[in-house]
């Protein structure tokens, strides 16, 4: 399956929640392998080479400063800043393809319906 | 959080008495197509290829026949949780190496305002190191039994 951009930041997104949680789901008990977190890192690696640069370099831009740079809407309202999304966002033909952000925070979207 | 809270998480319609799945990746999909059909997510690929990058950092296969494949993702709306029994078994790679019977997913959004996800995965590993409700999980037949057992 081809990806696009959005959802090749979904998962990288993914594998960065991941990365943070390890040490807390090995606590409960787990199987959490030393080469199963570095095999996780070298994905991330693998999966940053297929996002363009400047987008990559907004992710961790955000990253750096919401600690999530992509957040989920729902209805009509960005779940990052709670800001209700204009109108012509929310109709937005190809939202699900192409890198929206919110007006408020900057953030980039994923609609969730 | 007591282990009631579950049914917070998990109503009829994601109980699945009997999989159909024979191995690990077919019961991983049919655990997510659950939550296609009940319209709680729009993309299941991104939550199967969290679900497998998670199985390759370790397995999520307990022990004692359970499993509970878990993660969080960006496409889950809310903390979910799927409940499905094989009563054949299926290779997991557990760390006992015996085949899974019971399996509990657990996804949860990125954040959440309550923090149940972390908590909710340790009350379910607490309730299924009990080898008493292991057995009943093994026996019941109906999603009334499941609730009965949950709240006892």
């Amino acid at each position: 399956m081809n990806k696009n951009q959005l959802d090749l930041l979904v998962a990288l997104q993914d594998i960065d929640l991941m990365l943070k949680e390890l040490d807390d789901v090995k606590q409960l008990g787990f199987e959490v392998r030393t080469e199963g977190a570095e095999a996780l890192q070298r994905a991330r690696e693998e999966l940053t080479q297929k996002i363009g640069k400047p987008l990559l370099g907004k992710y961790e831009r955000l990253r750096a400063r919401y600690k999530r740079a992509i957040v989920p809407v729902k209805g009509d309202t960005c779940l990052g800043c709670f800001m209700r999304l204009p109108t012509y966002l929310i109709t937005h033909k190809d939202k699900h393809n192409q890198i929206i952000t919110c007006e408020g925070c900057g953030r980039i979207l994923y609609w969730l319906e | 959080m007591n282990i009631s809270d579950l049914l917070s998480f998990l109503s009829e319609d994601r109980f699945i008495p009997e999989l159909k799945a024979k191995t690990k990746s077919e019961a991983l999909e049919e655990l997510t197509d659950i939550l296609v059909d009940a319209n709680l997510i729009r993309n299941k690929h991104l939550i199967l290829e969290m679900l497998h990058r998670r199985e390759s950092v370790g397995s999520t296969g307990i022990g004692h026949g359970i499993a509970i494949p878990h993660g969080r993702t960006t496409a889950a709306p809310e903390l979910i949780i799927v409940f499905g029994r094989s009563s054949s078994g299926i290779a997991w790679e557990a760390i006992d190496g015996k085949p899974v019977h019971l399996i509990f997913l657990v996804i949860a959004p990125p954040h959440e305002e309550d923090n149940q996800y972390l908590p909710m995965l340790g009350k379910l590993v607490e309730f299924l190191h009990d080898e008493n409700n292991r057995n009943k999980l093994l026996e019941i037949k109906t999603f009334q039994e499941f609730e009965e057992l949950i709240k006892a």
